[in-house]
């Protein structure tokens, strides 16, 4: 009964996508907008597949990836180590908690020119990008995270016998793990967006390269295709993130 | 005795560690600059040097400053829609059934990426920058509408329907006020992104504003003004972020701090 309520609100939900497409449509049908400007979704949709299949595409849908991957992935490291930092000592807390506060506030995008002038147009100034606004997310949650573990906890834990490194291990982790994952959750969606920013900026291939290419080509229908397969690609990470964390957050609460 | 020691101390505390923390950074910067000598970094003194010729430039100021204009007035269009359709979202299934999924899929997009499609429908002037900009701002804040106006207590509502409160009145004088510093948390996300909307928009349609005053030293390799114009972007953000700040705890003193999520996507 349920189940049939939920994919009843579930079907309300494609109704307005549904109209959006189908207005588009009629849009171009009655003519009131150029096929030029604005190309049929069907058009939009059958370039989309047949892209799927060059060589070509798929090539800079690689890089985008890799790139996305190994920023991310430095994020990570730093977040980990960061994280071990804080939890350990406390200078180190009191140190890096201002640090962070001063850092996270400023839009990132406005660091990648000076990381083009010293790192070159390759990939290197774009995986920083990459990693540097992914960074802050995962961080604050986990900041926030760690500061709200039970302080009972750790002394129970520490009664018990266990060591300091075991506490960080055993108890502040887990109890972490969901912030962790909430923000990388986040910044995987910003990771997502500012690869592609970077790779309009200055890049030879890439998605984002992909769509400025097409823009200065007036290929509308072009343009489209890139930006359908980042969002796509974010879609699909952020719902690989969300089952890993049913997978690791077996009987926390479900969060939205 | 310690008492008073201790209110000081709290006294100090919030403003004191992020302004060290400032001064740590440009030291840090200073001395890797000198020392480690990475290609092309000017060291923070010669480019606090650079800053008088974009501060003290009245054309480069009024590029800043229509930056600025058009951050608030896309700021202030998304607040205008997204605050509604936000709080109605957390208080009806079925607006958040019928919205919801729509949200989902735009999430990803890169709404400055959608940039060069809009300057074919718009041009490249002040519209086409200043739509990205609501679309950039307004998902948190629909989001955080939402959870905000969910959580309003339930007993407040019907004690105000029973009294005869419309449902336009009942949201308007009960959910807004009650989710407000939810709200505020999802227009601290939306000021973030509306300043890196603004530079990357700036940044495509090359025309006026910070991102094109950047992106422009960058193309002609002029290193010094390109870290003083960094420096401004981000005086910008840090800025606007303590006004905020401020602005929040005047506006909702009352309510529980809400630990500041995650700084969300563009």
């Amino acid at each position: 009964m349920r189940a049939v309520a939920g994919s009843l609100h579930g079907l309300v939900g494609l109704a307005p996508i549904a109209g959006l497409v189908l207005a588009w449509q009629v849009l171009l049908t009655a003519g009131w907008v150029p096929s030029a400007l604005l190309p049929s979704p069907g058009a939009v949709l059958a370039r989309t597949v047949a892209s799927l299949g060059d060589p070509a595409f798929l090539g800079h849908l690689a890089s985008t990836l890799y790139r996305l991957a190994a920023g991310f992935a430095i994020a990570l490291a730093i977040v980990f180590a960061l994280g071990l930092a804080g939890a350990t000592s406390r200078i180190a807390d009191a140190a890096l908690r201002p640090v962070i506060r001063v850092l996270a506030p400023i839009p990132k995008i406005a660091l990648y020119p000076a990381l083009i002038l010293s790192l070159g147009f390759d990939d290197a100034p774009k995986i920083i990008l990459v990693a540097a606004d992914a960074l802050f997310p995962i961080l604050l949650a986990t900041y926030g995270g760690a500061g709200a573990v039970e302080q009972k906890l750790l002394w129970s834990a520490r009664a018990a016998g266990t060591s300091r490194a075991g506490t960080i291990l055993k108890v502040v982790l887990p109890a972490t793990l969901p912030s962790i994952l909430t923000g990388s959750r986040i910044a995987l969606v910003v990771a997502c967006i500012v690869v592609f920013l970077a790779e309009m900026i200055t890049s030879t291939d890439g998605l984002g390269y992909l769509l400025v290419r097409s823009g200065r080509a007036f290929q509308t229908v072009d343009m489209f295709v890139p930006l359908l397969a980042i969002s796509a690609v974010g879609l699909a990470l952020d719902g690989a993130l969300a089952a890993a964390r049913r997978v690791l957050l077996r009987g926390f609460p479900e969060e939205e | 005795m310690s008492r008073a020691a201790s209110r000081t101390g709290a006294a100090l505390r919030p403003g004191l560690p992020p302004f060290l923390a400032c001064l740590a950074l440009l030291l840090a910067w200073q001395i890797a600059a000198r020392f480690l000598a990475v290609g092309g970094v000017p060291d923070a003194l010669s480019t606090f040097r650079e800053l008088p010729a974009i501060i003290g430039d009245r054309e480069a100021l009024g590029e800043i400053a229509a930056s600025l204009r058009r951050m608030g007035a896309g700021f202030g269009l998304a607040l205008l829609f997204s605050v509604p359709l936000g709080l109605l979202m957390g208080r009806s299934r079925l607006v958040s059934a019928l919205v919801n999924p729509l949200l989902m899929v735009g999430y990803p997009v890169p709404k400055a990426a959608l940039m060069p499609l809009i300057m074919l429908w718009l041009g490249v002037g002040d519209a086409a920058k200043i739509l990205v900009i609501v679309l950039g701002v307004s998902l948190p804040i629909i989001y955080h509408s939402r959870q905000g106006a969910r959580a309003v207590e339930e007993k407040l509502l019907w004690s105000a329907a029973a009294m005869g409160m419309s449902g336009p009145a009942r949201l308007a004088r009960i959910v807004l006020p009650a989710a407000l510093p939810e709200i505020l948390v999802g227009c601290r996300t939306g000021i973030v992104l509306a300043l890196i909307t603004m530079i990357t928009s700036e940044m495509i349609a090359r025309q006026t504003g910070a991102g094109n005053i950047l992106f422009n030293a960058l193309d002609m390799a002029q290193y010094e003004t390109v870290y003083a114009m960094i420096l401004v972007v981000s005086a910008l953000g840090i800025a606007l972020d303590v006004l905020f700040e401020r602005l929040r705890s005047g506006l909702t003193g009352w309510a529980e701090p809400i630990p500041s999520p995650a700084i969300a996507p563009a």
